[in-house]
């Protein structure tokens, strides 16, 4: 039976869900008989279908209802009416409240230096887990914006928010340089090595790159990595240097870079 | 006593009523937040916000609406308020922040964990509008009907979309498992 994919997805996934008719769902059964491709959406659709039906509920952490408890209590005093205290005699109403006045003003002082310690303290530690949290998403959004596969743009977009990260973790490293070996679009692969030329601090960053220096076939990348040798004072490279400037195969802007490259750097 | 009851009740100014709505939905919002989020830490504090929310503007509620549409609206602002003001910050990026995964340790074995992890992937990659999507009825169990009712719209494009939705969430689960 001819069925367009997307009629066909529908409908396995109608399937699945037990919400077919008796028709349908028997043509849906024939498909899944005779088509191994259809076999192959059915199974695959089940599992992420099931994955989500069985994914764990979340136990919300403790706090939660401690900071709702608080909650409740501090807008309970907010819509509670104030009290009033009445002194007839007028003297003694002015002497109590030049009283109150002095001892609110002792203790008040004392209380709100604990306080300005503790909201310090607080407000440090709220901070840094904020930083430590961006960072965090930082990092899941770069890597999220790499895997694009479609649009180059929103890739090399990734590649700048790489930029904004003060330190490069395994994982990171290890995305940057697939994409500086992988990526079909020049651009992105520029954009990965600035990137990655952030991060040459990194011994191991550092040692990759050399490496890259051998394997990349792509000019204008060829062309970066060895300004960006040369900018790291990268001795270690003058050989590889050499080979790329009597290798045959490699462009004349190539070699030419990489001629210079030797000079500044011997 | 009905939600609705409750809630009326609240409105009125018996606050401490509030817990019971507390007790009945603070699992369910913690857990479409957690989901959208993908981020625990931050999900107790929305959560949190729509509680305060919830106390604050009581008297917003409408009487006879349904609590639980209504709470979830409150969410859902919670949810796109807080990234209003983190995108602002990644002016050039187009929508989904993701942030690192946070998987439940109850102990589950690791193929298990794996299957959470990449599912979380490949809900990260999914529009914020396909994620609530999925989260709400394949998550949560929500009915499309009552899905259709908080998102203003029919039966019809609720299962439209969220079968769209689970389409690409296929494509993204299986693209990542192959890695």
């Amino acid at each position: 039976m001819d069925m367009d994919k997307q009629r066909l997805e529908g409908l396995i996934i109608d399937y699945i869900d037990d919400r077919l008719n008796t028709v349908d769902r028997e043509m849906v059964e024939q498909e899944l008989r005779t088509n191994t491709d259809a076999r192959r959406l059915y199974n695959e659709l089940k599992e992420v279908m099931r994955a989500m039906d069985e994914s764990p509920v979340l136990d919300p952490p403790e706090s939660l209802k401690r900071t709702f408890d608080n909650l409740i209590s501090q807008e309970l005093e907010v819509s509670r009416p104030a009290k009033t205290v009445l002194f007839h005699p007028a003297f003694y109403r002015v002497a109590a409240a030049v009283a109150l006045l002095i001892l609110g003003a002792g203790v008040g002082y004392w209380i709100n230096k604990y306080n300005t310690q503790q909201e310090g303290m607080r407000q440090l530690a709220h901070e840094m887990e904020v930083t430590r949290r961006q960072l965090d998403s930082t990092k899941q959004l770069m890597l999220g914006m790499l895997d694009n596969e479609q649009s180059a743009s929103q890739r090399i977009r990734g590649l700048n928010v790489a930029l904004e990260l003060p330190k490069a973790d395994k994982e990171i490293v290890d995305a940057l340089f697939k994409t500086l070996h992988n990526d079909s679009n020049t651009n992105v692969r520029l954009a990965a090595l600035d990137a990655l030329a952030r991060f040459q601090e990194d011994s191991d960053v550092r040692r990759q790159l050399i490496t890259s220096l051998s394997t990349q076939r792509d000019p204008m990348v060829q062309i970066k990595l060895i300004q960006l040798m040369v900018q790291m004072k990268e001795k270690a490279v003058i050989d590889d240097l050499r080979d790329l400037v009597d290798d045959d195969a490699t462009m004349k802007a190539v070699k030419d870079e990489a001629h210079s490259g030797i000079l500044k750097l011997s | 006593m009905t939600d609705e009851m409750i809630m009326e009740a609240v409105k009125s100014g018996d606050l401490q009523q509030a817990t019971l709505l507390f007790e009945r939905y603070n699992k369910r919002i913690y857990n479409f937040l957690a989901r959208m989020t993908i981020d625990r830490a931050l999900a107790e504090d929305l959560t949190q916000n729509v509680f305060l929310r919830v106390i604050k503007y009581r008297t917003s509620y409408r009487e006879g609406a349904k609590f639980q549409a209504w709470i979830y609206q409150v969410a859902r602002n919670v949810f796109s308020d807080h990234y209003q003001t983190v995108k602002n910050r990644y002016s050039n990026f187009v929508d989904v922040e993701k942030i690192s995964d946070h998987i439940p340790d109850s102990g589950e074995n690791e193929i298990q964990q794996e299957k959470e992890i990449l599912l979380q992937r490949s809900t990260a990659r999914l529009t914020d509008e396909q994620r609530e999507l999925l989260v709400l009825t394949r998550f949560q169990h929500m009915k499309y009907e009552e899905v259709a009712e908080l998102m203003d719209t029919t039966v019809a494009n609720i299962k439209v979309k969220v079968h769209r939705a689970i389409i690409k969430l296929r494509e993204f689960y299986f693209e990542l498992e192959r890695i």
